[in-house]
């Protein structure tokens, strides 16, 4: 039953990995660009929440609504001035530039953190907090619940953007062909810029949704930006639906695991999973060959 | 060719003032300096041997050093002298870097670089989980405990990277790892076995810096294993290659004495600020600077000689016009 | 006969970009890959040079197998190969380029002053002398086609495959470049060539292939193959 209990939580908080997860996934799969920051922008969002509670008591859930359209910016922005330079680039090149930068990018942001706020852990805790939802022998937290929720809503609503609109049609095309989207007429440089914004949004939605259920700290990002890869790895790319589920079965796999070996080795078994499909399957678990 | 001379005599000169160093100097202050320099060289230098000189990015060299300073660390504290340690150290790097480096090195685009990191983290939280307590000296080893031999095993490692770097550089193996960073795919079309020459430069890659790790394991006197496997050494490790320039065989030891220099400054004065400054530093190299400092120094003759062209060319101009014009 | 390819097939997705080709090459000659854009030539090409893997069918070299080997294996063994789009090592100099071959290819031996004197005679030969110290990244395109022939000839190869040496070039620099391919050739080095340019074909190639759809549609001498009804109607459509 406790393990029932512990596959639940998992669940749960795996909705929060898939959206951490499909901003980078999006970034790569239309510009080649891994941006390994990913993680910090997570934290970023993550107080933007934080600050939005602790000043004028915002709920988390609506944080989402300034977090994302903060990010958004601060993703154009970090195009315009860092990544911008090198999309045209052959993908090898590109691909390593955009490691290096973000790597770069990383510790900056990571220190601006700590300068700006301490290096503490943070907490958001509205009058919900602590609430569970009783289901038979298994308890259900509130929180976590609506986060799952949230995370499911903005994943469709992005997929509808990516499927219905003539912006997200031009993302998608521009990740099929760069050069046939050009030719098409698509102004590519505008897709990368939106993409990357976009993707950068979705990171500090998904760290509002995190600061509803775990600590923010400036040393978050790195373990977020391993948790986004290995989802992706699991997932395979460029697939929504794919990445909320291998999130899904990461958050469980992880949940069981820690209460199966020790807590400590959660994050391990993350890892040694992501080792395993990429030696064995480099295309994803999930994905169609 | 005088320039190359000049530098020659300047290196020449430099290694035998840090060869005789110890005889001189009474404070350890200078040789601990002298020591972290020559640590942060060797470690730079090992990952600049495969990232520099072959292309492959590896995020997860902490765990290489990691490896080796624990490794020498224990046997040494068992009893083992530590130059057996030592050797030990660096074999189970190179061997880590043997098995990582089979199935990781065949993996295409940012793969090889995320799966390295993922490596070098499931080290560190393991190690915390398994060692969680700090490593201290025994008294004995404490009371016995002088900075010279640790400066001089210091000052052969990083003399010892160097070399191969620079073997390696004028070398068909240098060649061959050269045409791979620039395109993999040429490079096997003109006969590069890639893949083999990739793993070969990543177990010497790892085996350097398990050995730097080595010396770490032997030189501190206290450490957490798990700190030895921090990200941090990466980092650093990467920051120092840039900044020196990357691919070059003098870039590691530039990059780590501004490194240092720059970091006992700065730290002192602004603390944690100091690392947005490296930051910032390092991805300005990284957009603008590929080169860093050696290839900054390299083109300086050459932007020179352009400037000089560039004077006399437009004092010819400005004759011939004075000639056309009545 | 040098090279034979027997029942070559490779399909990408839905698409089969060669189906079920043998052709064989002999010894001395310079064969012509002709064929609409999207035919399967390049990918031929891939496929025998082993930047590609077949996915059914046999490659050998002097009766040799080598569809198994990857692609440096067979430049050891005297497959070498040109880019269509132009591939340079772009912050190597031109005498490096062409050295690395030296080094690595059929040839492959230490690095001794004569491996550079030999890059450098490649280089003369191909009309480069001048720019030896120049980065790859900072030659102009006709400098970039000559030097990718020089850097396959320094694998001392016995076949090269050359993958449009002539595209983009202007009337007076195709002139040099075939007389080039002749000098080539009278080394006793066979050519296989894809190329659209078709007065060219006719004066360089002993004997073509057409492709349509990775299968061959006619083979013969220039004038005979394409002036069959077959290949007319492929490049006029009906």
């Amino acid at each position: 039953m406790i393990l029932l209990q512990n596959a639940i939580f998992g669940l749960l908080i795996g909705g929060i990995y898939g959206l951490g997860a499909v901003g980078l996934s999006l970034v790569f799969g239309v510009l080649r660009m891994l941006n390994v920051s990913h993680g910090e922008l997570i934290m970023l969002g993550g107080y933007a929440s934080f600050w939005l509670f602790t000043l004028w008591r915002v709920d988390p859930f609506l944080s989402m609504l300034v977090a994302g359209p903060a990010l958004f910016l601060i993703g154009g922005l970090l195009y315009r001035i860092l990544f911008r330079h090198f999309i045209h680039f052959p993908e090898d090149q590109k691909i390593k530039n955009s490691i290096l930068i973000g790597f770069g990018l990383a510790l900056v942001l990571q220190t601006l953190a700590i300068l700006a706020w301490g290096a503490d852990e943070r907490a958001v805790t509205p009058v919900y907090a602590g609430r569970v939802i009783p289901l038979g022998p298994v308890v259900i937290p509130l929180s976590r619940m609506g986060a799952l929720l949230v995370a499911f809503l903005v994943l469709g609503g992005l997929h509808l953007f990516l499927t219905r609109t003539r912006r997200g049609t031009a993302i998608r095309a521009t990740s099929q062909d760069e050069m046939a989207a050009a030719l098409m007429g698509i102004p590519v440089n505008t897709v990368f810029l939106t993409a990357f914004a976009l993707g950068s949004a979705l990171a500090g939605v998904a760290g509002a949704l995190v600061s509803v259920s775990d600590a923010i700290s400036p040393a978050i990002g790195l373990s977020w930006t391993l948790k986004a890869l290995i989802v992706i790895v699991l997932g395979g790319m460029g697939n929504i639906f794919g990445t909320f589920v291998s999130g899904l079965f990461l958050g469980v796999a992880e949940s069981v695991s820690g209460f199966l070996f020790g807590n400590v080795y959660r994050e391990v078994v993350g890892l040694v999973l992501f080792l395993l499909v990429l030696s064995l399957r480099p295309q994803g678990l999930f994905a169609r060959s | 060719m005088r320039i190359g001379a000049a530098v020659r005599v300047m290196a020449l000169a430099g290694a035998a003032a840090l060869v005789v160093m110890p005889a001189f100097t009474a404070t350890s202050v200078v040789l601990n300096w002298g020591f972290l320099i020559l640590l942060y060289t060797a470690l730079a230098q090992s990952w600049n041997l495969l990232g520099g000189f072959g292309g492959q990015v590896n995020l997860g060299h902490a765990a290489f050093f990691g490896l080796g300073a624990l490794t020498t660390r224990i046997l040494w504290l068992h009893g083992m002298a530590v130059s057996a340690a030592l050797l030990a150290g660096t074999a189970a790097a190179a061997a880590a870097g043997l098995v990582i480096g089979a199935p990781g090195l065949r993996l295409r685009g940012p793969y090889f670089a995320v799966g390295t990191l993922a490596v070098a983290e499931i080290l560190r939280i393991t190690v915390g989980n398994i060692l969680p307590e700090v490593s201290s000296l025994p008294a004995a080893r404490l009371a016995a405990y002088a900075i010279t031999p640790r400066y001089y095993l210091a000052l052969g490692l990083a003399a010892c990277v160097t070399i191969t770097a620079r073997m390696l550089a004028h070398s068909r193996f240098g060649y061959g790892l050269a045409a791979m960073r620039e395109d993999e795919e040429v490079a096997e079309a003109i006969g590069v076995s890639t893949f083999r020459y990739k793993l070969l430069a990543f177990i010497i890659s790892s085996g350097f810096a398990g050995a730097a790790g080595g010396v770490f394991g032997y030189y501190h006197l206290s450490f957490y294993p798990q700190f030895a496997f921090n990200p941090v050494w990466t980092f650093d490790a990467l920051l120092i290659t840039f900044l020196g320039g990357v691919g070059t065989v003098w870039g590691p030891l530039a990059g780590a004495v501004f490194f240092l220099l720059l970091r006992e400054v700065l730290a002192l004065r602004l603390g944690e600020l100091h690392l947005l400054i490296f930051g910032v530093l390092f991805i300005l190299i990284v957009a603008a600077l590929p080169g860093g400092f050696v290839e900054a120094w390299r083109s300086l003759p050459v932007m020179r000689r352009e400037l000089v062209a560039e004077a006399s060319n437009s004092v010819a101009d400005s004759v011939r016009r004075r000639r056309r014009s009545p | 006969m040098l090279l034979q390819v027997e029942g070559l097939c490779k399909a990408f997705g839905g698409l089969r970009a060669v189906d079920d080709l043998s052709l064989v090459v002999s010894e001395g000659e310079i064969l012509g890959l002709l064929g609409p854009n999207g035919s399967g030539k390049t990918t031929v090409f891939n496929l025998i040079a082993g930047a590609l893997r077949a996915d059914a069918g046999l490659v050998r070299l002097s009766g040799r197998d080598i569809t198994r080997h990857p692609a440096s294996i067979r430049t050891r063994l005297g497959i070498a190969r040109t880019f269509q789009l132009v591939r340079p090592l772009p912050h190597l100099t031109a005498l490096d380029n062409v050295l690395v071959a030296q080094l690595f290819g059929r040839g492959a031996g230490p690095l001794r002053p004569e491996a550079r004197d030999a890059s450098r005679r490649l280089l003369d030969l191909v009309g480069l002398g001048a720019k030896a110290s120049v980065p790859g990244a900072n030659l102009t395109l006709a400098e970039r086609k000559r030097l990718e022939i020089a850097r396959a000839l320094a694998t001392h190869p016995r076949v090269m495959l050359l993958d449009e040496p002539l595209g983009g070039l202007n009337a007076t620099e195709v002139q040099t470049a075939l007389a080039l391919l002749r000098t080539i050739r009278a080394d006793d080095v066979t050519l296989v060539i894809v190329e659209h340019n078709v007065p060219a074909v006719r004066s360089l190639c002993d004997r073509i292939i057409v492709l349509n759809s990775g299968r061959p549609i006619a083979e013969g001498k220039p004038d005979e193959a394409l002036a069959r009804p077959e290949v007319i109607e492929v490049y006029l459509g009906r």
